[in-house]
């Protein structure tokens, strides 16, 4: 799919569902578990908040701040008209020019109040059509599968400079710091480093002072973003030897995730890829750790624009399509053990799911 | 200044008490207490992209999800803590709040707190809250007293402690600095010599860094989004660094060689620093430092976004800004962070970081100095 044919299919359903003009807001504000209207409309990433107008019969419209912004952001944009704003809200009630058109909005649920209260203001029967646009994103198109490859070799590239890294008497600061500083030399304009260490990690969390220390199981999500499109791996590493039954048990999550990775087809429901992870685990005896509140999925989409398919979870009914991209982690809280990562990007062709890494996880030591 | 927000805060921001003692913010949070002698407990949000307020209160820093303390006048406060209750371990190194519990049910979570503290509640970061979580926080105590702006104002006055911080911000600014420069001058061009920066900061401990640069010649700015090898000359970057909380800035103009071409130097005259500084007493109105500056034909930066300087502390852009329209009066305790352009287009930017004191002004960081 091109980006225009995604266009084409967003105008579609507006039409379908009588939605002359679509407005979609976002603060500027990029996380991974936000989708971003604005980004899939247009293919901008921007600074400060922005806005889009897209009408059925005509160019998008980008609202575009801080002013000095705008040039950037009509780059490699031609069938995009920009303008620059100090204040979306203003710049789009500019652009609206007291239209009667019926209007769907989007972004405003992801949205801060402050610019969500006043856009609603502006369009007060607007009606909600985040699905509009995040249901024609649910597959990427090839530029983002593009993004998403190039993406996953510099996450490849990251965790090899990990292992390298990694030692005794580093801060886990100091580690995700390095690594998000390398990932950017590589082209990675962000990236959503989580790492942490301890002899038994509860769960992965945001990096903070303490220092690693021999014994630590280490376990990092890298997660780089190349021109707005992220791409993830999960990783376990050892400092110092491996113990055999975190190897035994780190196997089984390996083999958890062949299972999910067979299981991701075109036509079946996302629910039964994670049921497919599930099964590896509940055979083990581990039935238990497979629901909250020890883990709440085993997989999720890949932003910044769309997340779709969304998590990978039991309740997900969601059809799973070739050209969907998405994480398989049956990242898992082993009693034994601790959290420990294991996960691949996958991009859903017709005959399956094609991790995307060169290398896929395998449980590292190092200096064991 | 606003620059690209990023996904997921790292670097370092573990609450460090000798540095920054609970008895400051105790203090902060009494100051609260005397201004609204009604008010029985205080409800303070922040996120990754907007949390000064909630850090001026609590030190935490949400690098992942947001965090709400809710800070009762009597009682011990509690920092609730997106993510899920895994996440408490890692949060807890990061403020002096000893209370942490999952955010979850916000509207649930508060109306059982405030059940607890009969009296007026205050909100702080409300307007920056996610839309759904402001309405559910809405219905359940009705018209909270926003006091946000308030507090912000509050925040101008920076004390010795935060001083500290912000003369290591600069320290740490300056290494940057020099490291784009050298980078610059040994023939690095484009997002090289800003990835040197970042990288100088980062090795001196920064909690965070951000980085704009012009390929246009000042007109306009742009944040890194893929390597680029060429750039004009001189290549002007905009880098902010953040240390123990606290924010430094500039824009600094770097030349391939020490003549640029424009026949000038990266360093901007020493004098010009000394007639925007010397401007910058307390009693002085921003308006009228704003009208002098622009008498002396200096001009604001066309990417400062309309003014000439503002504060600067816990976050980019705090109160007061220096506009021919401001209201605001310069203030002992005021930290700001200064740019203005001397005439022509592609002229460097004096960049400064600027103390006002009772009875002294402090250059705590200058593109003048940093080149000598």
């Amino acid at each position: 799919m091109t980006f225009d044919q995604r266009l084409a299919a967003i105008r579609a359903a507006m039409k379908q569902q009588r939605i002359d003009v679509l407005v979609a807001v976002h603060d500027g504000a990029h996380f991974i578990e936000t989708p971003n209207p604005v980004f899939v409309l247009t293919g901008f990433k921007s600074i400060g908040p922005a806005a889009v107008l897209l009408a059925r019969d005509d160019a998008a419209q980008l609202i575009v701040t801080p002013t000095w912004d705008a040039d950037r952001a009509g780059e490699d944009r031609p069938q995009v008209r920009v303008h620059a704003a100090d204040d979306v809200v203003s710049g789009l009630a500019a652009a609206l020019e007291q239209t009667r058109a019926r209007m769907g909005i989007a972004g405003v649920g992801f949205t801060r109040f402050e610019l969500a209260s006043r856009v609603l203001e502006l369009v007060p029967h607007a009606v909600t059509a985040d699905d509009i646009v995040f249901d024609a994103a649910a597959t990427k198109t090839d530029e983002e599968i593009a993004n998403a490859r190039e993406a996953t070799r510099i996450a490849e590239l990251g965790y090899q400079r990990m292992l390298e890294l990694a030692r005794p008497g580093l801060s886990e600061d100091e580690l995700a710091v390095e690594l998000r500083w390398y990932t950017k030399t590589l082209g990675a304009e962000d990236n959503f480093v989580l790492l942490c260490a301890g002899a038994r990690n509860p769960a992965v969390a945001p990096s903070n002072g303490r220092v690693m220390r021999e014994g630590d199981i280490l376990i990092a999500e890298i997660t780089p973003s190349y021109r707005g499109q992220l791409a993830q791996i999960c990783r376990t590493v050892t400092l110092g030897r491996a113990a055999d039954e975190l190897k035994d048990k780190y196997e089984l999550l390996v083999q958890a995730m062949q299972a999910g990775i067979a299981a991701a087809i075109p036509g079946a429901a996302m629910g039964q890829v994670c049921q497919a992870m599930n099964a590896v685990l509940e055979a083990a005896g581990y039935g238990e750790y497979c629901h909250p509140p020890h883990i709440r999925r085993r997989g999720h989409g890949l932003g910044f624009g769309s997340i779709r398919p969304g998590d990978v979870s039991l309740d997900n009914a969601t059809m799973l399509q070739a050209d969907m991209l998405f994480m398989i982690h049956p990242n898992q809280h082993l009693p034994q053990t601790g959290y420990l990562l294991c996960g691949e990007p996958v991009l859903l062709r017709a005959q399956g799911a094609e991790p995307l890494t060169q290398c896929q996880s395998a449980l590292a030591e190092i200096g064991g | 200044m606003l620059t690209m927000q990023t996904t997921l805060l790292v670097g370092p921001a573990d609450w460090q008490p000798a540095r920054m003692p609970k008895e400051v913010f105790l203090e902060r949070i009494e100051s609260v207490w005397k201004a609204n002698p009604h008010a029985s407990g205080l409800i303070v949000y922040g996120d990754r992209a907007h949390h000064a307020d909630l850090t001026y209160l609590t030190h935490f820093t949400p690098k992942l999800e947001a965090a709400l303390a809710l800070i009762p006048r009597d009682g011990e406060a509690q920092l609730l803590v997106g993510g899920g209750v895994n996440m408490l371990q890692a949060a807890r190194p990061l403020t002096y709040i000893e209370e942490l519990r999952p955010l979850r049910d916000v509207g649930k979570s508060v109306r059982a707190w405030a059940q607890q503290h009969d009296g007026t509640l205050i909100l702080i970061g409300g307007a920056l809250m996610p839309y759904p979580m402001r309405q559910e926080l809405d219905e359940t105590l009705g018209k909270a007293d926003d006091q946000t702006a308030h507090l912000r104002v509050r925040m101008r006055r920076k004390d010795r402690h935060e001083l500290a911080a912000i003369r290591e911000a600069c320290a740490c600014l300056d290494a940057a600095v020099k490291a784009m420069r050298t980078a610059r001058r040994r023939g690095d061009a484009g997002t090289a010599v800003v990835l040197a920066g970042e990288h100088a900061a980062q090795q001196r401990g920064a909690q965070d860094v951000r980085s704009l640069f012009s390929s246009d010649g000042g007109r306009s700015l742009r944040p890194f989004e893929a390597p680029i090898e060429h750039s004009r000359d001189p290549l002007l970057v905009y880098l902010a660094v953040r240390q123990l909380g606290y924010w430094a800035e500039a824009f600094v103009l770097l030349s391939s060689t020490a003549k640029s071409s424009h026949g000038g130097t990266d360093a901007v005259p020493s004098d010009v620093l000394a007639a925007v500084t010397d401007m910058l007493k307390p009693g002085e109105r921003c308006a009228d430092v704003a009208k002098a500056l622009a008498r002396l034909g200096m001009s604001v930066p066309s990417v400062a976004i309309g003014h000439y300087g503002n504060g600067i502390g816990l976050a980019l852009e705090e109160q007061p800004a220096i506009t021919p329209s401001s209201e605001d009066v310069l203030a002992p305790g005021d930290v700001l962070s200064m740019h203005v352009q001397l005439s022509g287009r592609e002229a460097p930017i004096v960049s400064a970081m600027v103390a006002l004191g009772a009875s002294a002004t402090e250059v705590l960081w200058s593109s003048s100095a940093s080149f000598q």
